[in-house]
């Protein structure tokens, strides 16, 4: 009892004090407001040091001993703001986030730049253990010598799909003599798409006007019907690359694909609502994904329908990504889509 | 030299655990090594030892010593620093167990937090040196074990990269740097307080050897090998010249035929409560830091005005003008004082306690007292004296630091006999010969002399300096000093115990005294080489060591009254505005290089008829700049410039190595 109570009063006490503010967009840049600092232990031992040596050299009456204690005390300040300096003025940017499937873990990429003439040694980050006492992810210690960048990326459980905000960063330093915890709270404005985890034992897929076709299992789309402009999400393996060969792009020549026709007889039709509605949701999501992934390493053109989303069929990455993307976000409150880019 | 180097490179490629367990051993031994000038011999050898077991255990990759084994030796150890002192409470144990402890913690560090451990244990132990000696050399030493703890310290906090270990002294030698003014400033300002802050153990200081209450034969010269600092002196103005130069300490009235001691404590009836004193002339004002002795006797001109003042610990003036503090003086101690080298001190006609000045043993030293009976016959007192001083000038006396041994009677033995004498000597048998012959006399100890400093000017006497003289009581002139050894070694009394005794050959080996004994001869280099470090030193006393309370006030006042006007303190305040804002504007945001160099491009691209829409991300500016017009080089240049801009910005990953300085060349071949 008094131990939760504790707990939720710790909990409330960091959020005042450390505000977990709105997300952060683009480049953020380290100011010196942002930067907690806070003697830790090997501190607070050291502060007992500098009184045992003040006593002992006010007793003995050790003007030596006087002069070393003010030099300890003066080192333990300027290891104060040495702490301080290693972290303060840095810049940190996240990077697009890929995609991942629930159960896998998303990288968040984070990139800490050093503009400052000084090497900063010795820097942890880690998403820091949040109010409920579960502790996410590993940290990472990096350097960021003076003028470069370094990049860290930072392993995020995906469980469920949907959006994934990553959590707050922390970046934390006790260089140069471990004295002070100066530390910092950032939270990037990353998000990763979590996909449905596909599902376990695939079932087949299913085939518009041919079902029994599935054995053929091949390319069924190979009569060759002529040459189109290049579109984006055209497979690269259906590029005319002797076509693009003779053209120069600089001279405005175009990328060109080669169209198939006979394909279409074939077209696999993923169809969200032809699924029996028995099925829980997420099933029937799990298995739309298989089935989009099984299409995609078939290369079968695949029309998708979900929800109010009618896709044409098609094929490729960007095919891929839209269908994966639109059963990440099935049925999920809008205010939460609006947050993935 | 070249196998430390080799050495050191071994340590720059062997793994970090290694090199920063072989620092952490390094500096530990650097703390150390002066505590072997004080522990005994085993406990420095058994600390050696075990640094080099650590050592051996971490070159070699072994194991560390299960506790099993650590554990009974340092209960061992422990026991054997009980056997040393028969105590393990006081000082001395107490920082042998220290060292040991320290010691003993390498064969069990585990975890990081051992390291704080030990790397505090350290500093303190630091400190404990100071009980033993607080010399400039040994303030070097610290400050090079504190460099050798902080480059330690630094050294277990790096996570990735390790910088060679030339660059992490070098930072911890910038933290030592950015410490030491506010150090300076902490040293100076921090509110002192006068301890002890409790009773100290009794071992707390040495005693030290010094002017003892009694004198024999044989005390006083076995002073004179000392070259100890009694005290030193700063006059305002000239200093005296050497021959007037009489530091008096402690006055001598009982005789027991053998030794000297100070009349019973409490004063006998009739003798006044404070000395009668006319003082003439010009008064001479200087100041005196008195080295801890241990002692309650303080030391002033012949002759001082009144006690000096020492805030707590208050000092008198006894009815013979003996300076005492109420406390032994068991730190530095620097106080002002007045004297007169003119005066008559107990003038008058009568001696209210002629007795106890006229004291001898019955019996004792027959053949003195019978000379000294002799001299009676001259009516007066003043030609008794004078009697007695020719006799010393006149007859073969020696002035020596090895007189032979006296047995019973030894006045008798010593004016009749062996004719040879140390000062003391020389007092006690005038004081003998003087009472005899009806003089009240007493002996007077103290310093006669001492070495002006040319750089500093501090006047410096040493253990070597100390006299015995004599008073004598005449009518009308009261206590008249007579310094007996003047009449047989003036040169003494003129210059220094080193020119009144011919120099012994160091080691037996004649000519070696020349080389080293260079004290007497002033122009040679060494000898200024010796005054610059003296006054040096005498500096770093003065305010290192000796920065009291009192001293602190003082300083602190004259600043306060030099430095803190309105004027000032405006002009304090504006220059710290001035340096805030100044870092305000100097840790400004700056921008993203690569930005700026986007930005330069877009312009010069305007400036070339072809600026970016505002509605245009790098790619699409890229793709419409494919058809303009422009020579071919500068079309793969853009191109390329801004394939490497949309990567930074938009694409994964930490950006390229180099990328400014190529992005910047590109930018370059856009013209």
């Amino acid at each position: 009892m008094a131990g939760s109570l504790m707990k939720g009063a710790r909990a409330r006490a960091q959020s005042w004090l450390f505000r977990p503010g709105k997300l952060e967009a683009g480049e953020v840049f380290l100011h010196r407001r942002r930067i907690y600092i806070l003697p830790n232990k090997a501190g607070v031992a050291f502060a007992l040091l500098l009184l045992v040596l003040l006593i002992g050299s006010i007793n003995y009456t050790l003007g030596l001993g006087f002069g070393l204690t003010f030099l300890a005390g003066a080192i333990g300040v300027v290891d104060m703001v040495l702490t301080y300096r290693n972290l303060a003025h840095l810049y940190l940017r996240s990077t697009r986030v890929p995609d991942v499937f629930a159960g896998e873990e998303a990288r968040v990429e984070l990139l800490v730049t050093n503009r400052s003439r000084r090497d900063r040694f010795a820097l942890r980050v880690d998403f820091p253990t949040s109010a409920a006492g579960k502790s996410q992810g590993i940290a990472h210690t990096i350097d960021v010598p003076a003028g470069e960048s370094s990049a860290v990326r930072l392993a995020l459980a995906a469980d469920k799909r949907g959006v994934l905000q990553a959590p707050r960063v922390r970046i934390l330093t006790r260089f140069p003599l471990g004295l002070f915890t100066s530390w910092c709270y950032w939270a990037p404005d990353a998000q990763v798409i979590v996909y449905p985890a596909p599902e376990a034992v695939p079932a087949p897929l299913p085939m518009a006007g041919r079902p029994g076709d599935l054995a053929g299992g091949g390319p069924g789309n190979d009569d060759f019907a002529g040459i189109r402009n290049y579109q984006p999400g055209d497979p690269l393996r259906h590029m005319a690359w002797r076509q693009i060969a003779r053209l120069d792009l600089k001279l405005g020549g175009t990328l060109a694909t080669k169209q198939f026709e006979g394909g279409a007889r074939h077209d696999v039709v993923l169809d969200f609502h032809q699924l029996p509605a028995s099925l829980d949701v997420e099933l029937r999501l799990a298995r739309m994904t298989r089935w989009v992934l099984e299409a995609e390493r078939r290369a079968l053109p695949y029309a998708f329908r979900l929800g109010a989303l009618s896709l044409a069929a098609g094929n490729g990455p960007a095919h891929q990504a839209t269908c994966l993307r639109a059963l990440a976000l099935f049925g999920l409150p809008p205010s939460t889509q609006g947050a993935a880019r | 030299m070249t196998g430390l180097r080799a050495l050191l490179r071994g340590v720059s490629v062997m793994s970090r655990d290694k090199s920063d367990t072989l620092l952490l051993l390094g500096s530990t031994l650097l703390v150390l090594i002066p505590h072997s000038l004080h522990l005994p011999v085993w406990v420095s050898l058994l600390c050696l030892a075990t640094l080099s077991w650590r050592a051996l255990i971490t070159l070699g990759g072994r194991r560390m010593p299960s506790s099993i084994l650590v554990l009974p030796l340092a209960g061992a150890a422990m026991l054997g620093v009980l056997q040393t002192y028969h105590t393990i409470l006081g000082k001395d144990p107490g920082v042998a167990m220290l060292v040991m402890l320290v010691a003993f913690k390498m064969l069990e560090m585990h975890a990081r937090r051992d390291l704080f451990v030990v790397v505090f244990l350290c500093f303190f132990l630091t400190l404990t040196n100071f009980f033993y000696s607080q010399t400039i050399g040994m303030g070097l030493m610290t400050g090079l074990a504190v460099l050798a703890l902080l480059t330690t310290q630094l050294s277990f906090q790096y996570a990735g990269r390790v910088p060679p270990l030339r660059r992490r002294v070098g930072t911890a030698a910038m933290v030592l740097a950015l410490a030491a003014p506010l150090a300076l400033v902490m040293f100076v300002v921090f509110p002192r307080v006068q301890g002890p802050l409790w009773g100290m153990p009794s071992d707390a200081r040495a005693s030290r050897t010094g002017l003892s209450d009694d004198m024999s034969p044989g005390n006083v010269s076995s002073l004179a090998q000392s070259e100890a600092v009694v005290f030193r002196a700063h006059f305002n103005g000239a200093t005296p010249e050497q021959p007037r130069l009489y530091w008096r300490a402690i006055v001598l009235g009982h005789f027991d035929g053998r030794t000297w001691t100070r009349t019973a404590a409490g004063t006998p009836n009739g003798s006044p409560g404070a000395p009668v004193l006319a003082l003439r002339g010009p008064a001479l004002h200087y100041d005196i830091t008195l080295e801890p002795l241990n002692t309650r006797w303080l030391y002033a001109l012949d002759m001082p005005r009144r006690a000096p003042d020492l805030g707590a610990n208050p000092a008198r003036m006894s009815p013979e003008v003996e300076l005492s503090s109420a406390a032994a003086v068991d730190m530095r101690l620097r106080y002002d004082a007045v004297s007169y080298l003119d005066y008559t001190y107990q003038g008058g006609t009568d001696l209210p306690d002629a007795a106890r000045w006229l004291q001898l043993p019955p019996g004792a030293n027959p053949r003195t007292l019978a000379a000294g009976q002799a001299l009676v016959q001259q009516g007066d007192p003043l030609a008794r004296v004078q009697t007695v001083l020719r006799r010393f000038r006149s007859e073969p006396f020696v002035y020596t630091l090895e007189p032979p041994l006296l047995g019973a009677n030894p006045v008798d033995q010593f004016l009749f006999g062996t004719r040879a004498g140390f000062c003391e000597h020389y007092s006690s048998a005038f004081v003998v010969l003087m009472r005899a012959a009806g003089v009240p006399a007493r002996v007077v100890t103290g310093y006669q002399g001492g070495e002006t400093n040319p750089v500093d000017g501090y006047l410096t006497v040493r253990q070597s300096d100390a006299h015995a003289w004599a008073e004598v009581w005449l009518s009308q002139r009261g206590w008249v000093r007579v310094d007996p050894t003047a009449a047989v070694a003036p040169e003494r009394i003129q210059r220094s115990l080193a020119s009144a005794i011919p120099p012994r050959a160091p080691f037996g080996i004649d000519g070696l005294g020349e080389l080293i004994n260079f004290s007497t001869n002033r122009d040679g280099w060494l000898a200024q080489l010796r005054y610059h470090l003296s006054a040096v030193n005498n500096g770093w006393n003065q305010w290192v060591l000796n920065y009291t309370p009192d001293r602190q006030r003082n300083l602190v006042r004259s600043l306060t009254t030099g430095l803190f006007n309105w004027r000032s303190a405006g002009l304090l305040a504006a220059s710290a505005l001035l340096l805030w804002s100044a870092y305000l504007l100097r840790v400004r945001r700056r921008s993203d290089p690569i930005d700026a160099l986007y930005s330069a491009l877009c312009k010069r691209l305007a400036q070339q008829g072809a600026p970016r829409r505002l509605d245009e991300g790098p790619t699409a500016y890229a793709a419409r700049l494919a058809s303009a017009n422009f020579p071919p080089a500068r079309h793969q240049a853009i191109a390329a410039f801004l394939r490497h801009y949309s990567a930074y910005r938009y694409g994964p990953g930490a950006p390229a190595p180099h990328l400014y300085t190529t992005m910047k060349s590109l930018l370059a071949q856009c013209r």
